[in-house]
């Protein structure tokens, strides 16, 4: 942890070089502290509900520095050979009160730790060079269809003809483990707060080489596009014994995602994956939406979902089912401003069981300001929630905007837990949320949240939110 | 449950087989494109059109523009062609037949009253015409030269016998059908204003924009794509257009997304209030999807392990009493039901039953993910009677299935955390 401090001190110290550096360029810096004050439910030691109060304080650093390249580089239009810096890292600390404190010593867990500083991304990155090619270099996120992402390396998009191009990238893939990693593009399956030595503890902090290519076909507003890529991640053994591999895959998956867009009255988009770790498809999703009458959508969605976790893992062998579900919605404009809806789902669990929900609802937004009422019924596995939501938004002045929500729902748990937490399975809520945006002057902005919740456990559970965000162009 | 089906497909089918060229495009130009404007003259456009005039007859500098910003409304002199105005004869009388000279025959008011001078409650002088600059990139010159002609983008000027107004300029429907990749770019930066890094500028707003309802940013209009449409209910359904990861950076940064799948803030369209006490039905059917925003095993179990809903993973361990600095599992409380894992007899459950841990892990074992570790399953399931029961999860004929065969060619690693190295089970074969 200490090493992993100094080693956030030093990337601090490093973009606020790059910074200096480019004073030259133009670059942007945006700031935004997120302040948060909340109240969470836990058990107490007679079963009863008791409410902790917690704290949490985001602070999000982003830079972007652009023109890197000389203007002459730019092209009569101004858009080749575009070279830029973008970088977005993140600080995050959670304090207050909870049932036991942080295990520290032999017994921390990673995902415990209160304090926490992410680089989400910073890479170079470089759009239209040559009038071909694509390129980021450094941590990046990427994320289609059927996949997301991020790893340190280099990504390249070469457009080889007109609406074709090939993407090659290759790097070692972001985990929560690694020096100036952030744990939260890591792949569910083996937790670093594992300590049964057959579970290889160390496993997690191995370097995860990835390489990956894609074929990418189609245009931003061309009818059609496509893409079918390929991705692999694999590590060396930790704590090899005779025996055991040199090496294991840890994800190897195969893509295709398709869009297909005619007229604004259909579209069709879909993607199926296959998961080279277990020889079978485990995410296939099909969306047709169709503009029918004048101002009325319908909208048919299919998707099958197979939970999958890092090769790694027993929970490859022990994910047996997956769910298919069946999506529909009907939506309806009123004139240009407002809309009501109709939405429903069929879920089915291979396994054995099913759900299903329907809601309705309707918006109206005119400039800045919107209304949206919406109520909901769900069953079936999981439990039965039943609900109402309805929030406004209105615009008072160039530089104010007020909001407010009011929700109210009934659940019940199919779950028989224990007896303790049985009266738990079931209740009522009823919440209020009231606040505003300022815009305090150029690029600074101030939005102000306050919530109380009701119900079947508390008479009073407040959370309050305060975001402070400073856009800087310079 | 047959009802709801049944009502839904009927609906969807009996929609779908309407018309579909039925569909009409009644959309106005965008606002934060095309701002206010005043253009305070009262001109038939078909009435010349017939008389002979041509476009670039009267727009002169349209041939020659480069820049969005250039005024291509002819001045007076245009006018003069078949106009004999004389200033000093604002009520001049013409022969029938010739172009009228008086003032107000084609200066209004702004609220299109015809103007003279000296009229009471007229200004002094004819109202003055007040362009904005449009939000975009375009070169008439270009395309004049590229032999396009004025009627394909100003088809309804051209017949109009109204005053013509913002509401007549061009729609991107109009330019996408050139701009098809194959004519003509369909880069969005061909025409859209750019930040300098090449994305979209989509903050727009000025007090031109704000007088014809622009307030907002540039979003789409789902006019392209059909689902990304950013209206109030965008962000929850999102995800189709969310996916296309190359479209949405046409306008988006990359922290727009991480904004909300990052987890820090709860968001309220997605969520509501009070989600916490609601969490749990939603998490065990799935719906909405946590993983999308949420990986299981750094963002849940850190919060359930310090509020006593999860299972320390060190109790978990074959030999060991729990070892419980959370309070779960020591008889102050147990998340999990009687017969969860072991009958009321105390002998360990072989088959799935209801509000058992098997048909749950069978039906969404991301839900117990977010509690427990592989050692909790180890601990029983585990091939090595030092560790575990022995508890075979493996469906029958394992070792004849696919997933026995990829996984043990990719991986060997998992397999050694229940099988020994050198026993039998670690083959396929």
């Amino acid at each position: 942890m200490r090493s992993r401090g100094r080693l956030a001190v030093l990337a601090f110290v490093a973009a606020s070089a790059v910074t200096r550096l480019a004073a030259a360029y133009d670059f942007t810096v945006g700031l935004r502290t997120i302040g948060q004050g909340y109240q969470t439910r836990g058990f107490a030691a007679n079963g009863a509900n008791e409410l902790f109060s917690r704290r949490r304080l985001t602070q999000y650093m982003d830079l972007v520095v652009f023109d890197i390249a000389p203007s002459r580089w730019r092209g009569d239009d101004g858009d080749r050979n575009l070279l830029y810096f973008d970088a977005s890292l993140r600080f995050d600390t959670d304090f207050g009160g909870y049932m036991i404190s942080r295990p520290t010593g032999p017994n921390d867990i990673y995902e415990l730790q209160q304090s926490q500083f992410d680089i989400l991304y910073a890479f170079l990155g470089g759009r239209n060079v040559g009038g071909r090619v694509d390129f980021q270099l450094g941590r990046q996120i990427h994320f289609d269809l059927v996949d997301f992402f991020a790893f340190d390396g280099a990504g390249v998009l070469v457009h080889l003809v007109r609406n074709l191009g090939v993407e090659v990238y290759g790097g070692t893939e972001v985990r929560g483990e690694l020096p100036l990693s952030s744990p939260i593009y890591e792949i569910d399956g083996t937790s670093p707060g594992s300590r049964d030595p057959a579970t290889r503890p160390d496993q997690g902090s191995m370097i995860r080489p990835l390489v990956g290519a894609a074929v990418v076909g189609g245009s931003e507003t061309g009818p059609l596009t496509a893409r079918l890529a390929y991705r692999r991640i694999w590590s060396a053994t930790a704590d090899w014994q005779p025996g055991d591999p040199d090496s294991g895959v840890n994800d190897e998956k195969l893509s295709f995602t398709a869009n297909f867009a005619w007229r604004n009255r259909v579209y069709a988009g879909g993607g199926t994956r296959f998961n080279l770790l277990l020889g079978e498809f485990d995410d296939e999703q099909l969306l047709v939406k169709l503009h029918t009458f004048t101002r009325q959508w319908v909208t048919l969605e299919h998707v099958y979902l197979a939970p999958t976790f890092d090769g790694d893992s027993i929970w490859n062998v022990f994910s047996a089912g997956a769910y298919r579900d069946l999506r529909a919605v009907y939506e309806v404009g009123l004139g240009a401003e407002a809309k009501i809806y109709a939405r429903g789902f069929l879920r089915f669990f291979t396994a054995s069981g099913r759900a299903a929900g329907y809601s309705m609802g309707a918006t109206w937004r005119r400039g800045r300001g919107f209304m949206r009422a919406d109520g909901y019924w769900e069953d079936g596995y999981g439990g039965r929630k039943v609900g109402v939501d309805a929030s406004a938004r209105l615009g008072i002045r160039r530089a104010f905007e007020i909001e407010g929500r009011l929700t109210g729902y009934e659940w019940r748990a199919d779950a028989t837990s224990s007896v303790a937490l049985a009266p738990n399975d079931e209740g009522v809520s009823f919440g209020a949320q009231a606040g505003g945006r300022w815009q305090l002057g150029r690029g600074v902005k101030l939005h102000l949240l306050a919530e109380d919740n009701f119900g079947t456990f508390y008479k009073s559970q407040f959370r309050g939110l305060a975001v402070v965000e400073v856009d800087a162009s310079l | 449950m047959k009802r709801l089906a049944t009502a839904i497909a009927i609906a969807a089918t009996a929609t779908a087989g309407g018309t579909l060229a039925a569909a009409t495009d009644t959309r106005a130009p965008s606002p934060l494109i095309y701002p206010a404007e005043t253009i305070p003259i009262a001109f038939d456009h078909a009435q010349h059109a017939k008389l002979g005039a041509t476009c670039e007859g009267c727009h002169v500098s349209a041939l020659t523009s480069t820049s969005v910003g250039d005024n291509l409304i002819p001045r007076e002199a245009a006018c003069r062609s078949c106009h004999k105005i004389d200033r000093d004869r604002p009520d001049k009388a013409v022969a029938h037949g010739q172009g009228a000279a008086r003032c107000d025959a084609c200066h209004v008011d702004a609220a299109g009253n015809k103007w003279m001078p000296g009229l009471v409650g007229m200004p002094t002088e004819p109202p003055r015409v007040v362009l904005a600059r449009p939000n975009l990139k375009f070169n008439h010159k270009l395309h004049v030269t590229r032999g396009i002609g004025c009627a394909l983008c100003h088809a309804s000027a051209d017949m109009s016998s109204a005053p013509v107004t913002r509401a007549d300029l061009p729609l991107m429907a109009s330019c996408l059908g050139c701009h098809d990749g194959k004519q003509a770019t369909a880069r969005c930066s061909a025409c859209h204003i750019t930040e300098a890094d090449g994305r979209l500028k989509t903050k727009l707003v000025s007090v031109a924009t704000m007088a014809v309802g622009g307030n907002g940013p540039l979003v789409p209009s789902g006019s392209l794509r059909g689902i990304d449409d950013h209206g109030p209910t965008f962000k929850r359904d999102h995800a189709p257009a969310g996916r296309d990861e190359k479209y949405c950076l046409t306008c988006h940064k990359r922290n727009d997304c991480i904004d909300c799948h990052g987890g820090v803030v709860r968001p309220p369209d997605i969520h509501p209030a009070d989600y916490v006490s609601i969490h749990a039905v939603d998490g065990r059917r799935n719906v909405p999807d946590c993983s999308s925003c949420h990986r299981l095993q750094t963002f849940c179990v850190g919060c359930h392990q310090r509020l006593g809903v999860a299972a320390d993973p060190e109790g978990g361990l074959p030999g060991r009493r729990p070892n419980n600095p959370f309070g779960t599992g020591t008889g102050l409380k147990t998340f999990h039901p009687p017969g969860w894992v072991r009958d009321a007899g105390g002998a360990v459950i072989s088959t799935p039953r209801p509000n058992s841990h098997s048909l749950a892990a069978q039906r969404n074992i991301r839900t117990c993910v977010s509690c427990h570790r592989e050692e909790s399953c180890l601990a029983c399931h585990s091939a090595d009677p030092t560790r575990g029961l022995t508890v075979s999860p493996h469906g029958p004929n394992f070792r004849d299935t696919a997933r026995c065969k990829f996984l043990s060619a990719r991986n060997k690693r998992a397999c050694l955390k229940c099988h020994q190295v050198g026993t039998p089970e670690l083959t396929c074969d």
